[in-house]
């Protein structure tokens, strides 16, 4: 059975974004579940105010939500797009498009259900500091979307650019694998980004004075937290605008393809690892500001040891792209 | 009894919040829109006030769905999660379609519009936060 070119396009692109929705969808559908499991434990807590912790329930799984939605605008694009080029790499792009946001889409939607579950846990203990819970929320579940961010970019990148210059072997491979990188390595840091935005809500509610050192703790913790998602995008450009010798030999693809797939899985530990060292410094800042600094230090420590294994990872894609 | 009251006043208040931010939304959309429509960019405010318009609906349907979620367990809660997520989704889905479809709206602006709810919560935050920072200086 033989397809042609455009057929083969199409297969990709309804592929695509089928997995971008469905993987989309997953983590967005966790963390608001989260957050109403918390909810319920709120409310049962303190009924009188359930009031607030509703209103702060469905303002922070709106904005929870947006990692998902940023998927489905990729996956109706690729669904009803127009494609004029029919070349067997812009299938490959499709698909690497739709595996991109699909998998970035995950970490950030599960991540932000945290901060969203732990404000209404937050509301129910301390009722007069809801607006700084719902506040601190917010920016915490924002940058929570950061790597999904990232990852639409990258599929949007792969969608729009025209790689029909570029040989075909081994060029199929690296659109897959910077899909694939930036996509698996946001899956830790929205994770990681949300473990200390849950934190944060909860110290706060323990703590309200605190918040002015809690957010600062939060917000330096979850920039370190995205680095390996940043590591990822780096390795996915890379592989989007370097031009590759045509070659048929099946390892110099696969050299690519294993690019994107290392630094994309190597960035999920290490994500989640940074988000622990910056949810148990929050933690602690809250119980005691009066050394806010040294724990802010022993979080930076500790975040640069773990994300030791991200720079290995990107180390050996480096090595994959270049030198293989 | 009890229980009933506290129902009906945690809907009413799920309903205040909701008002609050999709007015403010579509009227944002409807504003910014209207510029656009008298710069010549008909597209670009007709995609902006379609993607605000769903985005609001879907603001609504989601708190309608909150008290659902409530009392369940946390399996029960996730699968009403991803129910709730794959029907609000196929309904935020038509105004891209649309703007894919149709060259009288522009994709770009309907897709910014479906995140004007979030947007309006986000800055409406931010604003609160640096009058109060300000305050605190004052």
């Amino acid at each position: 059975m033989e397809f042609e070119t455009q057929t083969i396009v199409r297969m990709c692109a309804y592929t695509g974004g089928g997995i971008a929705m469905g993987l989309g969808a997953v983590g967005a559908a966790i963390g608001e579940g989260y957050t109403a499991s918390e909810a319920n434990l709120a409310v049962s807590r303190s009924p009188k105010i359930s009031g607030d912790i509703f209103k702060n329930m469905l303002v922070g799984q709106a904005v929870a939500e947006s990692a998902s939605i940023f998927a489905l605008v990729i996956a109706i694009l690729m669904l009803f797009l127009d494609i004029q080029t029919a070349h067997v790499l812009k299938a490959s792009a499709l698909f690497g498009a739709g595996l991109c946001i699909g998998f970035g889409a995950i970490g950030a939607g599960i991540g932000s259900g945290f901060p969203g579950g732990q404000a209404c846990a937050g509301i129910s203990r301390q009722p007069a500091a809801a607006s700084q819970l719902t506040t601190n929320m917010l920016i915490g579940s924002a940058v929570c979307q950061t790597p999904a961010i990232f990852s639409m970019v990258v599929a949007l990148m792969l969608i729009f650019i025209d790689f029909s210059n570029a040989p075909l072997y081994p060029t199929w491979a690296a659109l897959i694998g910077a899909g694939l990188s930036t996509g698996m390595a946001a899956i830790g840091s929205g994770y990681g980004g949300g473990l200390a935005a849950g934190a944060s809500c909860e110290g706060i509610a323990r703590q309200p004075n605190s918040v002015g050192n809690v957010t600062t703790t939060m917000l330096v913790g979850q920039a370190v937290s995205q680095t390996p998602s940043i590591f990822g995008l780096l390795v996915s450009f890379i592989l989007l605008f370097k031009t590759f010798p045509q070659s048929g030999a099946l390892s110099a693809s696969m050299a690519l393809l294993g690019a994107g797939l290392c630094m994309g899985l190597g960035g999920i530990g290490p994500g989640i690892g940074n988000g622990m060292a910056a949810e148990g410094a929050v933690k602690w800042v809250a119980r005691n500001m009066n050394h806010a600094g040294e724990l802010m230090r022993t979080m930076l420590v500790g975040q640069a040891v773990s994300q030791s294994t991200a720079i290995y990872a990107m180390v050996v894609s480096l090595v994959l792209i270049f030198v293989i | 009894m009890t229980g009933k009251k506290n129902k009906v006043g945690n809907m009413e208040s799920i309903r205040q919040t909701q008002k609050k931010y999709c007015s403010k939304a579509l009227i944002a959309a409807i504003v910014i829109g209207f510029v656009f429509i008298i710069t010549d960019l008909k597209p670009v405010g007709k995609g902006l006030i379609l993607g605000a318009i769903f985005s609001s609906v879907n603001f609504v349907l989601m708190g309608e769905t909150l008290p659902l979620k409530l009392g369940k367990s946390k399996n029960k809660i996730f699968l009403l999660s991803l129910g709730s997520i794959v029907l609000r989704f196929a309904l935020l889905a038509v105004p891209l379609i649309i703007a894919v479809r149709f060259e009288k709206f522009n994709f770009i602006a309907a897709a910014c519009g479906i995140f004007m709810v979030q947007i309006v919560i986000l800055l409406e935050h931010l604003v609160q936060t640096i009058s109060s920072i300000r305050k605190s200086k004052i």
